[in-house]
């Protein structure tokens, strides 16, 4: 019985540390691209983030922005592909969380020596949306008190300016 | 008949920071109405709350020292120092609120980092999320680093005051010496009218570049204002976190480089060539001095970075090349590259190169930081002149001069001065490496962002974020500040105070 418990949590344990794996290596963070730039150049990786901004049509391609939290890089893909994000992140929008696949350049040939990504595949993990924005009852409170003493404070300096020239003439 | 009263120097202190502060309240409708446009409400609020508070502070300021409307105010040097000192610190407290508010700050002191960062048209950012801000404190970033170009003080004091007795005090006091019409509101009007006329001309310009690169219509026109702001003064801030390279466009960078080069060019040339003086651009000292500065910068960047064979061909070598390194001589700061790829892929001599151009910066009397051409011209000059001194008969009687607007005679005090200055800021480039290094940063990458802040630059290695230690946040406040103000004013501030103090010590002993 000891020995199957044992068996069991040896099991366990090594599906643990490779689901882990599979997981690390799914996805490379932006930032991890840059730190190791010279490594992973022209690789095939994948990556996931936030669509942010606007696409931006060159041609029969795009520029695409994404943020994955750790930083920010283009994305050059076609325009056919680019048109499957719905919402790019912004003040009111959550931009679609996209996962990439395609190769990184260190800096790329085509783009005048810069850092991106050309992708060979885009999936949509998670639809953005527009963020309902929640206006706090005491913020607008704070806003009437304080617009309240600074309209008093222009009302006292009117008179107060006012005596003092009346007085030194 | 009028009646005189004996005015205090903190009175007309307050007095005139008050109308600084009433300024920047005003400012402060530009976003306010760009969030109502936006339906943008919380920075809506987070405007309005701003906005009354300097309202509260502005007016309180002017009516503790409201003597000074009246009274016989005695404007000396020491006053307008100490103003233009005095009101940068209240502005950046004031102009830091609606960071705060907006949630993107994760402090106070985060938030006058920023708001510092862009007065000074340094260009460094702890704001978080920055995709996700809104378009209403967008706006009030990059007008406080188009502003902070100019000169806020005496924007504020041409426009709100009708006897600006010590205008010119303030206007030195706030780094700049330039006489460009026989009075001080003249002359800052002019600065005005050149930035405004630039202003238009360069925003439809990258209004137009930003349609053709796949911007919308109203999008391109805010990322063409918020760019040509942060160009034209130098300051290096963009909407994006990407900053520069959002846009993944080489004639987007071309308009901004060009933009940036020109702002850092000295008011009094730009009025110079305004009035058909175009010779001017060939003459003078600070243009030869930024032209040699750049090519031998340049040149010696690409060599080196050829040698470690960062850029696969001569196009992306030079792209990168020379924004970045005329970015960091006109103390811009826009980077078209990451930042960590500084420390990881440019090298050691690539690194320097960027450090020496960093502290040299821009012309005097614009919107630019560091050294300034002009001194490093005038040093070097005097060098020049001290040899030929030395190789010359004791009898030859010979003048030195040299060229900036009009010939100058080059006299020992003025390269006395011009040395004090520079070795103030080596002195706090030196304090601010040592700093990075004590709290673990290596070596070149704390020279890196020590030289970034004390020029005014903005491009960073990856020292400056949330997380790097508070102490390091304020000493580069401090750098930021010292470095715009050109050390002076700061000095008659901390001056003024420790002459207070002293006051009131002695007072009290005698008691």
């Amino acid at each position: 019985m000891r020995k199957c418990i044992e068996t069991l949590i040896l099991i366990f344990v090594f599906m643990f540390s490779l689901s882990i794996n599979i997981k690390a290596e799914d996805t490379v963070e932006l930032n991890s691209l840059i730190e190791n730039a010279k490594q992973l150049d022209g690789q095939e990786v994948t990556v996931q983030g936030e669509a942010i901004g606007e696409r931006m049509d060159r041609g029969d391609y795009s520029w695409v922005n994404i943020n994955d939290g750790t930083n920010a890089m283009g994305v050059w893909l076609s325009k056919a592909d680019a048109e499957k994000i719905s919402y790019y992140g912004n003040y009111k929008d959550k931009g679609d969380t996209v996962k990439i696949t395609g190769t990184f350049n260190r800096a790329c040939v085509e783009h005048g020596g810069e850092a991106d990504l050309h992708n060979s595949s885009i999936i949509i993990v998670q639809e953005g949306y527009t963020v309902n924005e929640q206006i706090s009852i005491v913020k607008i409170m704070i806003t009437i008190i304080l617009v309240a003493f600074a309209s008093l404070s222009l009302l006292i300096y009117f008179k107060f300016s006012h005596k003092v020239f009346t007085t030194n003439k | 008949m009028y009646k005189f009263r004996r005015v205090y120097s903190i009175e007309i202190i307050s007095y005139y920071t008050g109308y600084i502060v009433l300024a920047i309240a005003g400012l402060m409708i530009i976003p306010l109405i760009t969030s109502l446009a936006f339906k943008e409400w919380n920075p809506m609020l987070d405007f309005m709350i701003s906005c009354a508070i300097a309202l509260i502070v502005g007016l309180t300021l002017i009516l503790l020292g409201i003597k000074t409307k009246e009274g016989q105010s005695n404007f000396q040097w020491k006053h307008g120092f100490s103003i233009a000192a005095l009101s940068w610190i209240v502005l950046t407290m004031i102009s830091a609120i609606p960071y705060t508010l907006s949630g993107n700050s994760k402090s106070f002191l985060d938030s006058c980092f920023d708001v510092m960062s862009g007065f000074t048209t340094t260009g460094l950012v702890l704001l978080q999320d920055l995709d996700h801000v809104s378009n209403g404190l967008n706006m009030w970033r990059h007008m406080l680093t188009f502003i902070g170009g100019q000169g806020m003080v005496v924007l504020a004091l041409t426009l709100l005051v009708k006897k600006t007795s010590g205008a010119y005090k303030m206007y030195v006091g706030e780094g700049k010496d330039i006489e460009l019409l026989p009075n001080v509101k003249g002359t800052t009007r002019q600065i005005w009218k050149i930035s405004m006329v630039y202003l238009a001309v360069g925003t439809t310009a990258l209004w137009i570049i930003g349609m053709l690169i796949g911007l919308q219509p109203v999008s391109a026109f805010f990322h063409a204002l918020y760019i040509f702001e942060s160009s034209w003064s130098t300051g290096g801030f963009a909407p994006n976190t990407q900053n520069i390279m959002y846009y993944h466009s080489v004639s987007y960078e071309m308009a901004a480089m060009v933009i940036f080069i020109i702002g850092s060019f000295n008011f009094g040339l730009h009025y110079a060539i305004w009035q058909g003086k175009r010779k001017e651009i060939i003459k003078n000292i600070e243009i030869q001095s930024f032209f040699i500065t750049s090519f031998v910068a340049c040149t010696l960047a690409l060599i080196g970075l050829a040698k470690l064979k960062v850029y696969p061909d001569a196009i992306a070598g030079l792209r990168r090349v020379i924004f970045n390194v005329l970015s960091a001589h006109t103390t811009t700061g826009f980077g078209s590259i990451y930042a960590r790829q500084f420390a990881l892929e440019w090298g050691d001599f690539g690194v320097l190169i960027m450090i020496a151009v960093m502290l040299i910066g821009g012309s005097a009397c614009s919107t630019a930081g560091g050294f300034k051409g002009l001194r490093v011209g005038i040093v070097f000059k005097g060098l020049l002149m001290e040899v030929k001194k030395l190789l010359s008969s004791e009898r030859s009687m010979k003048v030195y001069k040299y060229h900036h607007i009009k010939d100058y005679v080059l006299e020992d005090s003025l390269i006395k001065s011009s040395a004090i200055i520079i070795l103030c800021y080596t002195v706090t480039f030196f304090v601010g490496t040592l700093l990075g290094t004590y709290y673990g940063f290596s070596f070149l990458d704390s020279a890196f962002e020590s030289a970034s802040v004390t020029g005014n630059v903005g491009l960073s290695i990856g020292v400056t974020t949330p997380s790097m230690p508070a102490v390091m946040k304020i000493y580069y406040i401090i750098a930021m500040y010292l470095g715009r103000l050109e050390f002076l004013s700061v000095f008659a501030l901390i001056g003024y105070i420790g002459g207070g103090i002293k006051k009131v010590c002695v007072n009290v002993l005698k008691h």
